[in-house]
């Protein structure tokens, strides 16, 4: 669950200067000291020539992350959670004076399947020609992991299996035979532990042998079933007779049995041959697209053709290219309905086969102990619904109470520095205006949503990726799954909708944890109806001044939390009612799936979390909405200081939405502030505030006191006022930051123009309805 | 005055005539559209036809396919003469080549969308054909070929129809209707008719589904009796009955044996090895299962029940898998002896009073 990265090239680390690069300076330093010591991280690939190309494979939660980290020194987030890869992933290394550039493919199960990811994974490792392919697999889980190992050898000869976490398996009772495993496998496997280093050096000393061919790798191919042999044979003599050199005809010929349309596609274009004389023609691993296809006739949309950096074949070589297509085609009839299944089993049979050979279990199996209990606690239908309630609210309490003092503070230095700068304004004598404009305007909104934003989320992510990397949060989705399966949605949003809570923009950028595009889009349309939490001060205002102040002082901080409670309920309520009702109509026909791997608890690396959380979240959200928050507090202080007839304009254009706020049991006022709000909700009562007292800049009021009495005695709020008002403060058009992730996540306007306007449109009703209802029973 | 009629006249003109916008020319797109999805329906129905009997309809046989009375059906044949698609012979309507491609295109793509939106979007079987019809019309060829790809090139629609390939012949697999099926012979089902919906239901409340085994037990003029392979019987009209098209089960095909049960009713704790995916489990959800580790002989145990019972979490291979109920009702699986073994992850929860022998109540002979 990773932000988009923002700029890797910023954040690499420094070149080493005191490493020396290159063949322009001679490496004396490294002449004597032990392999591990002439491994150089290098940071995000910086474009220059490498010598080697690597690429990282393995099955989700393998540890590639980690691996891809130790080798390259970047941060690549590693949280414990199956299926996360979609960003970019690309660094370099230097050892013993030669140059790798590193690519971290995403972590798949298999390569068979029609899964972009697999899709991105098998390409990369075909089309990119790397010099080595390391597969990470997962020690405790070897035969499962096999797997994928298998199918990466049916690609190429040039890989090294490192068998990751070996800690783990000692510690579970489990020795792996690495000998007998490269024998087996027919290619060198090295025991390591990532997260500590241990093993890395003899992998790179692994890989230096192989990318000079020092080793001779035999990798073992899988058989299969008689019929299937011989067909595969036929084709794959076909494939060398077309393609002579083609350095992996046996996986190319598989394919085409499969009718892999990319391949297809490869060998009509000419590819395949460039491939066959040598060219790596991929030298990139392709992003797999986080954008979702929303229409059923746009997923069959054909990608426009593009430059090929290689020749199209004549026409002879077409013909004869169509002639083996059209034999695949024949021979895939030829195999029946359930070969494809026989490929599978065969390659798990000999999965299963290599594990038992290689795996001993010494002593009890105490698999999982601390694991088992654990789950058991988390999904209980007794303890279950408390652990995961107390969770929850523990989160909630130590960001609102932990944010106050550092909001204060914040909120103080900031605002100090206003007074002084409009005070040098004044002094250089410059216009009011101008001064006005700048400081009370533009930096006045900047600094006002600065000191309410940072400080919640700077606590609540980090709690949030510490749930996230101990594996916490698949369970959450595991047990929440039932009640969004009602919903026609996927658990997994249970989560996304939680990261909604720190602020609506992650979540929605968090949806990609969804590998289904109906539930998925789903999950980022109505991300909106869980409040963020620059919404939660709004709300929590409301709640102790009206609500709570109609109980005994004893109750009142009870019932104000209460209310908030019950308000932040409904927005789950009409989250899984908007879910329902989407699943049903307007995404009815997008695909539909559902998968989840409960990955073991892992602990987690504090440093590691600390850097997602701010780098990658906090401030990549903080960015977002200060370059929205800005321009709107300068629009903000020009309504406020723009005068027509003696009132602001500001003044007219919540006279005009009055009517409207009347009719939902609001005011004029009110909609206005909504209004101007739009880039960041965390404006929405100083904007209200300055308008009631027709002050010339947002804001606050020093006591709850003062402020009842502004919005009771003079603005006129009632009961209905402040209920309808916490309703609509759920449901009403996601802030300009969520609005423009809905359009960069789905690629539509059409999606991003829905997410922000049905909220809206189901927020006025809900509000009229409520209002008329009260109105007639009388009250209000 | 005058000058604003004018206007105002001039500019309803040009909302009605403005080129390709314009009402006019939106209702003509409409007409056009229209007459499309006609001629494209008809060409199919012909095809369909032809397939079925062996012979080209009359014209009478396709208004009544069409729902068309007979003197627009009549009108229907000529314009679809007159385009060269068909051709009168003998008083029947014969597709010419034209027609033929043009109607295995559209038959193609109806069976692709019905495959499509049952294994990708998760649509109900008695949905998915009026979706298709709809669909069917707004597929170019080439839009078709890459959804056949995409779906990896499935053989059959989800009721058991033959997909075209992209060149040659519709293969035409010889069934036979269920009420023409010897009784106590055990058969396989090839193809369930879709239409009228109102049979294809009660055919689907009855738990057929394409590729299971059935034996008739009873077969009278009131009704057939069915014994699915799991051991329930189902009783249908023989008017329904007919709409089941069967063909022989082959020898090496056994019948799902007696101990099998699906995963989702697995007991907690026990542990079981996988039989089979079932065959109506096609497409990209059938490779995700087995790429999980679901493949015949693979070991699996129940390992956790979420707080509200469903989803489970299924310890297979090594990982813990989460599957929903419906998922995990399509392997079948059989419960192995509770004895610990070295794969089961721990030592407590596998008491034998919650073991598998109350859930089997035949052992396998």
């Amino acid at each position: 669950m990773t932000l988009p990265r923002l700029k890797p090239q910023t954040r690499a680390p420094k070149e080493p200067q005191a490493r020396p690069l290159g063949a322009s300076f001679p490496t004396p330093a490294c002449a004597t000291c032990p392999a591990a010591a002439s491994l150089a991280p290098l940071g995000a690939d910086d474009g220059r020539v490498a010598d080697y190309v690597v690429a990282l494979a393995g099955n989700p939660n393998t540890g590639k992350s980690t691996l891809f980290n130790r080798l390259t020194g970047l941060r690549q987030h590693t949280g414990n959670w199956p299926g996360k890869t979609v960003t970019r992933a690309e660094g370099a290394f230097e050892f013993n004076g030669k140059r790798y550039r590193v690519v971290d493919l995403p972590g798949t199960y298999s390569l068979l399947s029609t899964s972009e990811d697999e899709e991105v994974a098998r390409n990369f490792i075909l089309f990119g020609r790397p010099d080595a392919v390391i597969i990470t697999v997962d020690a405790t889980a070897l035969e499962r992991n096999l797997n994928l190992v298998l199918q990466i050898l049916e690609i190429t000869d040039k890989a090294i299996v490192a068998v990751n976490m070996m800690d783990e398996a000692r510690r579970k009772g489990l020795d792996i035979d690495t000998r007998a495993l490269a024998r087996d496998l027919g290619v060198p496997a090295v025991p390591i532990v990532a997260r500590t280093g241990e093993g890395v050096s003899r992998l790179l000393q692994t890989l230096e042998a192989l990318v000079k061919g020092e080793i001779r790798t035999h990798p073992r191919r899988v058989q299969g079933s008689e019929v299937f042999q011989q067909a595969l044979q036929t084709l794959m003599a076909e494939v060398e007779a077309l393609l002579p050199g083609l350095p992996s005809a046996r996986w190319v010929a598989l394919r085409l049995l499969d009718g892999d349309p990319r391949i297809i596609e490869a060998l009509r274009s000419g590819e395949l041959h460039a491939l066959a004389q040598g060219q790596a023609t991929q030298t990139r691993v392709q992003v797999p697209s986080t954008r979702i296809n929303g229409d059923m006739e746009r997923l069959l949309a054909v990608p426009g053709p593009q430059a090929p950096g290689w020749q199209t074949p004549d026409a002879a070589t077409q013909a004869r290219i169509e002639a083996l297509l059209r034999k695949a085609e024949e021979l895939r009839r030829g195999l029946g309905p359930a070969w494809q299944d026989a490929v599978v089993e065969a390659l798990y049979a000999e999965a299963e086969r290599i594990a038992r050979r290689v795996v001993h279990r010494q002593g009890q199996p105490r698999r999982y102990d601390w694991d088992q209990v654990l789950d058991r606690l988390l999904t209980s239908p007794v303890t279950g619904l408390p652990v995961l309630m107390l969770m929850l609210g523990v989160v909630f309490w130590i960001t609102i109470q932990g944010a106050n003092v550092p909001s204060e503070l914040l909120a103080r230095a900031l605002f100090w520095l206003e007074a002084r700068g409009a005070a040098l304004f004044e002094a250089l004598g410059l216009p009011w205006w101008l001064t006005g404009f700048l400081w009370h305007g533009v930096y006045r909104g900047l600094a006002w949503v600065v000191s309410v934003m940072l400080p919640p989320m700077a606590i609540f992510f980090p709690l949030f990726t510490f749930m996230e990397d101990l594996g916490l949060l698949p369970r959450i989705a595991f047990n929440l799954d039932w009640l969004f399966r009602k919903a026609g949605a996927h658990g997994k949003q249970a989560l996304t909708m939680a990261m909604g809570f720190g602020c609506n923009a992650a979540g929605v950028v968090a949806t990609r944890i969804i590998d289904s595009p109906r539930e998925r889009l789903i999950a980022i349309l109505t991300n909106t109806f869980v409040p963020c939490n620059g919404r939660y001060p709004t709300l929590i205002m409301l709640a102790t001044v009206f609500i709570a102040a109609q109980f005994p002082p004893a109750y009142a901080s009870f019932v104000a939390a209460l209310a908030v409670i019950v308000t932040i309920l409904l927005g789950i309520f009409f989250t899984l009612l908007v879910s329902w009702g989407l699943s049903r109509t307007v995404l009815k026909g997008l695909p539909s799936a559902f998968t989840l791997e409960l990955p073991p608890y892992r602990r987690p690396n504090f440093l590691q979390i600390l850097y997602t959380s701010f780098i990658e979240r906090t401030i990549f959200v903080l960015r977002r909405a200060m370059a929205t928050a800005a321009p709107a507090g300068g629009v903000i202080w020009l309504l406020a200081n723009i005068t027509v007839g003696g009132q602001s304009l500001a003044w007219h254009i919540a006279g005009f939405l009055d009517p409207l706020g009347r009719l939902m049991g609001l005011d004029g006022v009110i909609l206005l502030a909504y209004i101007i709000a739009i880039p960041a909700n965390e404006i929405v009562v100083p904007t209200m505030i300055m308008v009631y007292q027709n002050a010339s800049m947002m804001i606050e009021l020093d006591s709850l006191q003062a402020l009842r009495d502004l919005l009771v005695g003079q603005a006129g709020w009632t009961l209905l006022t402040a209920a309808n008002l916490m309703l609509f403060a759920i449901l009403h058009n996601p802030c300009a930051t969520t609005i423009l992730t809905i359009y960069k996540e789905t690629g539509s306007k059409k999606w991003a123009a829905f997410g922000a306007l049905m909220p809206l449109g189901l927020g006025i009703v809900v509000t009229i309805l409520v209002a008329t209802v009260v109105r007639l029973l009388g009250y209000g | 005055m005058t000058f604003a009629l004018w206007l105002l006249m001039a500019g309803v003109l040009l909302l009605v005539l403005w080129p390709r916008h314009g009402l006019w020319a939106r209702w003509k797109a409409w007409r056009a559209a229209r007459q499309r999805i006609l001629i494209e329906d008809a060409l199919k129905s012909i095809l369909e036809y032809t397939l079925d009997h062996r012979t080209d309809p009359s014209p009478e046989a396709l208004a009544g396919l069409l729902h068309l009375p007979l003197a627009r059906a009549q009108a229907l044949v000529d314009l679809l003469a007159a385009r060269g698609l068909v051709e009168r012979r003998a008083g029947r309507v014969h597709l010419t080549d034209a027609g033929r491609d043009w109607a295995v295109h559209i038959l193609r793509a109806h069976r692709l969308w019905e495959r499509y939106l049952h294994d990708h979007a998760g649509w109900p079987l008695d949905q998915v054909h009026p979706q298709a019809h709809r669909l069917e019309h707004r597929l170019s060829p080439t839009a078709a070929q890459r959804l056949y790809e995409a779906l990896g090139y499935p053989a059959t629609d989800p009721h058991g129809d033959p997909i075209p390939p992209s060149q040659g012949e519709i293969p035409q697999p010889s069934t036979t209707p269920l009420t023409d099926w010897p009784v106590g012979q055990p058969a396989r089902i090839a193809h369930l008719e879709d239409e009228p919906a109102m049979a294809y239901q009660q055919l689907l409340a009855c738990g057929l589904q394409v590729g299971q085994q059935v034996q008739v037990l009873e077969r009278t003029p009131e009704r057939v009796v069915l014994l699915r392979e799991d051991g329930e019987e189902c009783r249908l009209a023989p008017g329904v009955a007919a709409n089941v098209h069967v063909v022989p089960a082959e020898a090496h095909e056994r019948r799902m044996p007696p101990d099998v049960l699906p995963l989702n009713q697995l007991p907690d704790d026990a542990e079981a090895e996988v039989v089979a995916i079932d065959p109506a489990v096609q497409g990209l959800a059938r490779r995700r299962l087995l790429d999980l580790g679901f493949t015949p002989g693979a070991r699996v145990r129940v390992y956790l029940r979420a707080m509200f019972g469903d989803p489970r979490a299924y310890l297979v291979r090594g990982t813990r898998i989460a599957l929903r109920e419906e998922q995990a009702a399509r392997i079948w699986v059989r419960p192995l002896p509770t004895a610990p073994s070295p794969n089961t992850l721990n030592d407590e929860g596998a008491s034998p009073h919650d073991a598998t022998p109350a859930q089997t109540p035949n052992p396998r002979p």
